[in-house]
């Protein structure tokens, strides 16, 4: 041993990599490729630097044995960063008008009920005003079905800003020229989606971790909840998606984000692979 | 355009639970014909500590899984000893369903798991021993790395060991490195747990 130990820059290893990413995996669902290798070394260096940990091992085994979870919380959101702008996973919005919602007005028959659609987390409003655009553009029989649309946060400043409806150019850059220009007013250097879509759109303060706030939300046929319970702990993800499973209607369905899977959540619902999309749906026949 | 506003949203929405929220009613309700009102009762008994023996009781007897579901994950929120304790009682069940969804709730409390352990990992079941190194897999307890190596040290069940093993390759530090040896001498003739105990010895030494 040296009588002046030089301190080592900090690495990861070939195989503490492997060992991180079957952790992780076996975590959140989420798998590093091999061509992930620069991106998950440097946030695990990053976390390894801001926590003080003097090695890989020393930092994995405080993500993997402390016992309140929170650094293992702190590395989750690191490495998976999320942005919200306007049909974001549009592979989703596809599925709900060719196959979801096709085989709700199959199954519903002659029912005049409304169909109704959960956004949750509303955030700025990009997701419940990008569905209401996506099914008047995509959904022929949008003239004869009644849908609602009700979206909800927990954080009342975000939604009264999605009832205003403002939205930075970064937020709508995705859209066509024409869906700008058709659903939205240019307002100096942002835009504002137009009166009538702010108008059906309806927004409602929830927490879904909170059993008295999921039990006023029910009797919805698609529920989108995407990259939001990726950042909760194992049994609040677990409490939210059995309340999720009382708020749908029999053979209702929901959406999780791409890096999220039902399956490793609850045994509640069916895997439904359609040709456009994963989604998780409640029974038919349930209760 | 068919897009409505919503006349049923959450402020509009009646709460239409027939029974008193409290300790006698919700337990009531925990046995209505009705799975929706058993979900919602087990539900809000997360909320009542003292609830966690007439979760255990209706675990017992209660036959739709997302029922049992909502219980466990109740028990989980309550997690003393009485729901620890019916938590691992699901490990000798013939439910699949039941016993998985017992090994996952069971994760979530190292503290209160903990207590219990040396003496699952030494049952006469070799299931429910295999069952208890699979609750390790996610126990955020510091002992963990210890009861794995007493596991492949003292069992005498190859398959208990293959689990044990497996695991330590991810959990395990220099401390495992002599069991892992023993354990490959004891079982010199079972290929996987070679094949196992070598990847664990790689995983222990490469720092």
């Amino acid at each position: 041993m040296s009588a002046n130990p030089v301190s080592l820059p900090l690495a990861i290893s070939d195989e503490d990599f492997r060992k991180f990413r079957e952790f992780f995996y076996r975590k959140t669902g989420i798998l590093f490729e091999d061509s992930k290798r620069y991106f998950v070394d440097k946030r695990l260096l990053e976390r390894m630097e801001a926590t003080q940990s003097d090695s890989f091992r020393a930092y994995f085994t405080m993500v993997r044995f402390q016992a309140a979870g929170t650094e293992l919380q702190t590395l989750i959101n690191a490495m998976t960063v999320n942005e919200t702008y306007f049909f974001r996973e549009e592979y989703q919005f596809t599925c709900l008008v060719n196959s979801m919602l096709a085989e709700i007005v199959a199954r519903r028959g002659d029912s005049k009920r409304p169909i109704r659609i959960w956004s949750v987390p509303s955030s700025s409003g990009e997701e419940p005003y990008g569905i209401a655009i996506y099914l008047l553009e995509h959904w022929p029989q949008i003239d004869q079905v009644d849908i609602e649309i009700l979206s909800s946060d927990i954080d009342t400043s975000i939604l009264t800003a999605a009832r205003e409806g403002h939205f930075s150019a970064r937020s709508v850059q995705h859209l066509p020229a024409n869906l700008l220009a058709k659903y939205f007013r240019r307002r100096g250097d942002h835009y504002q989606i137009v009166d009538s879509l702010r108008e059906v759109v309806e927004f409602t303060r929830a927490n879904v971790t909170d059993p008295a706030d999921m039990r006023l939300h029910r009797d919805f046929d698609v529920i989108f909840c995407r990259n939001l319970l990726i950042y909760f702990d194992d049994l609040s993800r677990k409490q939210t998606a059995e309340s999720f499973y009382d708020a749908l209607n029999p053979g209702g369905f929901i959406c999780l984000g791409h890096s999220e899977s039902m399956s490793r959540i609850s045994s509640l619902f069916r895997v439904r692979k359609f040709p456009e999309a994963i989604v998780y749906q409640k029974p038919w026949g349930a209760r | 355009m068919a897009l409505k506003k919503t006349t049923s949203n959450a402020a509009a929405s009646a709460d239409e639970r027939q029974r008193p929220r409290d300790l006698p009613g919700l337990l009531t309700a925990l046995a209505d014909p009705d799975p929706l009102a058993r979900r919602w009762a087990a539900r809000d008994l997360a909320g009542l500590p003292e609830a966690s023996s007439g979760l255990v009781d209706r675990l017992a007897v209660e036959s739709e899984p997302s029922v049992i579901e909502v219980i466990l994950t109740s028990l989980t929120r309550i997690g003393d000893e009485r729901a620890v304790a019916g938590l691992t009682d699901c490990l000798r069940s013939d439910n699949t369903m039941l016993r998985n969804a017992a090994i996952e709730a069971m994760k979530q409390l190292p503290d209160e798991v903990a207590p219990w352990m040396g003496r699952l990992l030494v049952d006469p079941d070799p299931d429910v021993r295999i069952f208890a190194v699979n609750v390790l897999e996610s126990l955020r307890h510091p002992q963990v790395e210890e009861w794995l190596i007493r596991v492949i040290a003292e069992d005498a069940h190859v398959n208990v060991c293959a689990t044990a093993v497996d695991l330590l390759g991810e959990v395990g530090s220099e401390k495992a490195v002599p069991a892992l040896h023993a354990l490959k001498d004891r079982f010199g003739d079972e290929p996987y747990i070679q094949f196992a105990a070598d990847l664990a010895l790689k995983r222990v030494r490469a720092d």
